[in-house]
């Protein structure tokens, strides 16, 4: 198939309004295009249920992967006094996602800006970026877009001469995938090991320091900015509502002529037009045909290529037996052995499995050494059933939800593609043992 | 043995936050930064710097792929081979790197470790994702990234490690010669 007109071409990117950029934008440029109004317009004019309200009638739903209601989120929190917490998650680490990463280094303001409404909101006055030790150059630029802020008086004490006050700090990682993981976050800014939590308690209710915190992905806080100035109701007819309104980045990686970060309007359009369409990957690689895509980086259940109608958006992929997440799309093609891709994804989870949960530390070990085994021709027919066997004693039984994640590329892939697995077996060796 | 300035940041660090254990990860990557790696004594002062117990400072060192517990030599070159830039070529990038470090270029379990042969230089072929999937296939030199490489055009890379990997034996070198340790 070849390329195709892509659909909606007259929309506006919000969240990443500049693509192609190299630099950040500064402080005088985000102020010039209106940049800050919205934090003016929350601390001067809105109360904080007002601003908590705005946000849940949006409909924005978190965008790190789960889908939470953000708003709900932040109504949580208990009002009244003591310490309250915003962490921003920006510990980006599942594979195929670059898109947190793009807004910090091009767009570091919209965040701040959104972190500071939010804070507003909640009644916090300090807020953490927690960033992935790996990204220095978005940590290195938002730490000076804070600066910058600072000296304008857009953080720090007395904001817009209010007697709000709010500081913000980067917290840098060392490199843990299970550092995304909500608890296990908070877990790390205390300087324990990241290992989640039990809960309840919710971290709303007992977060970070045991205070009510809420935890934000970057996509979700940029969005914040842009529904405090517009309202609700323009947010609404962003996407369809109830289920799924607003801008979503989409990260495109994989056997595609043009990966990279695209922004729609949520179902706006199909994963087809996302491969094939001319404003987006333009195509195979190689002009070769397409054997799945995954929607959610490696952690949600694969797509084969018969379901490629699919609309881009919470509903759409769930309705195509997958899940949104955070919206990272790898594309296989046909040359691809199924089962070397899912043993890879496989063992980027026994890698990043934290141990603390036996299910998982164990399990993905299990995974990765029946899937090797299979890959390698060393396996027999009854290892299929061995692994969904494994899967199921992983799947639902440990605190967070790295195992879960762990067992989808094993389960989608033998329910899609059982036949690649049984040809491993008859061989005694792999099909396709290249790459690319 | 860390330098007054390094340990004057960790004091700072140590008052940034709610609470002082918050300060150890980026008091580790302090040190981390003026020695190359985390030696048990230096992970020892660090505890001791924030007054914290030192099996604190060994857990959060012990945990992250980032600390390192061994010396490194002069670069450690993370080559991505996580599935999107597997699908680009990735492997064979770690392979063309491990070969000029005169090492085995293995790739076993979604693993390799590839030692240049004086320790100058370190190549670790690795599951995790470092966020450049859409300029795949991609590597860590230290802290840079670099994006976008084809293994058939891979000169600048090679010479970025072989200069990070000389500066690192003319250190040890100059070091022997003031009688110190290399």
């Amino acid at each position: 198939m070849t390329t195709h007109d892509s659909p909606a071409s007259d929309y506006q990117p919000l969240l990443l309004p500049h693509p192609g950029r190299k630099q950040p934008v500064e402080l005088a440029e985000y102020r010039a295009g209106g940049g800050y109004d919205a934090l003016l317009k929350a601390v001067k004019q809105m109360t904080r249920e007002q601003v908590i309200d705005e946000v849940k009638s949006s409909g924005l739903r978190g965008r790190g992967g789960a889908g939470f209601s953000a708003g709900k989120k932040w109504s949580f929190v208990p009002k009244g006094p003591g310490a309250k917490y915003l962490c921003v998650n920006a510990d980006e680490s599942e594979p195929g996602t670059f898109k947190d990463r793009e807004i910090m280094e091009i767009e570091p303001h919209l965040l701040l800006e959104g972190v500071a409404i939010t804070s507003y909101a909640i009644g916090a006055t300090l807020a953490f970026i927690y960033i992935r030790g790996e990204y220095t150059v978005a940590a290195d630029r938002l730490d000076a877009a804070i600066e910058e802020a600072k000296q304008a008086g857009l953080l720090g004490k007395h904001l817009f001469g209010t007697d709000y006050e709010l500081d913000v700090l980067v917290y840098r990682g060392a490199g843990a995938y299970i550092c995304g993981e909500e608890t296990a976050l908070l877990e790390s800014l205390e300087g324990k090991r990241p290992m989640p939590r039990s809960r309840p308690p919710f971290p709303a209710v007992s977060g970070l320091y045991a205070k009510p915190t809420v935890i934000n992905n970057v996509e979700t806080i940029a969005n914040v900015p842009h529904i405090i100035a517009r309202g609700a109701a323009w947010y609404q007819t962003l996407g369809s509502a109830p289920n799924n309104t607003g801008p979503k980045i989409l990260c495109l990686s994989g056997s595609v002529n043009r990966p990279g970060n695209y922004e729609i309007a949520l179902g706006s359009i199909s994963l087809r037009d996302l491969v094939y369409g001319e404003r987006f990957g333009q195509g195979m690689l190689r002009g070769r045909a397409l054997k799945a895509i995954l929607p959610a980086g490696v952690s949600a259940p694969l797509i084969p290529a018969d379901k490629l109608d699919a609309r881009i958006d919470y509903d759409g992929i769930q309705a195509a037996g997958s899940m949104l997440g955070s919206a990272s799309f790898i594309v296989l093609n046909e040359d691809v052995c199924i089962v070397k891709a899912a043993l890879r994804m496989v063992e980027f989870f026994r890698h990043e499995s934290c141990g603390k949960c036996t299910p998982c530390r164990e399990g993905t070990g299990w995974l990765a050494q029946v899937l090797d085994r299979v890959e390698h021709g060393k396996g027999d027919a009854a290892d299929l059933e061995l692994l969904l066997s494994l899967a199921d004693r992983i799947s639902g039984k440990v605190l967070c939800a790295l195992g879960d994640f762990a067992t989808s590329p094993v389960v989608a892939t033998i329910k899609h593609f059982r036949a690649e697995y049984l040809a491993h077996i008859e061989l005694g060796r792999c099909p396709k043992p290249e790459w690319c | 043995m860390l330098s007054p300035a390094t340990r004057q940041k960790i004091t700072d660090e140590g008052q940034r936050y709610p609470e002082k254990r918050s300060a150890l990860l980026p008091s580790l990557k302090l040190a981390q930064g003026e020695v190359g790696w985390l030696p048990r004594e230096v992970v020892a002062e660090v505890a001791d710097l924030l007054g914290l117990s030192h099996q604190a400072a060994i857990e959060i060192t012990t945990f992250y792929t980032m600390l390192r517990k061994q010396d490194p030599g002069g670069c450690v070159v993370d080559v991505c081979i996580q599935l999107p830039c597997a699908l680009r070529g990735a492997e064979s990038v770690y392979r063309k790197i491990a070969e000029h470090l005169g090492a085995d270029g293995r790739i076993e379990h979604g693993h390799g470790h590839a030692v240049a042969r004086d320790g100058s230089a370190t190549a670790v072929a690795t599951v995790e994702c470092f966020g450049s999937c859409h300029r795949a296939p991609m590597c860590r030199v230290n802290d840079e990234y670099w994006e976008h490489l084809d293994v058939n055009d891979l000169d600048k890379l090679l010479a970025r490690i072989d200069e990070l990997a000389a500066n690192y034996r003319a250190r040890g070198e100059a070091a022997v010669r003031e009688g110190g340790q290399p």
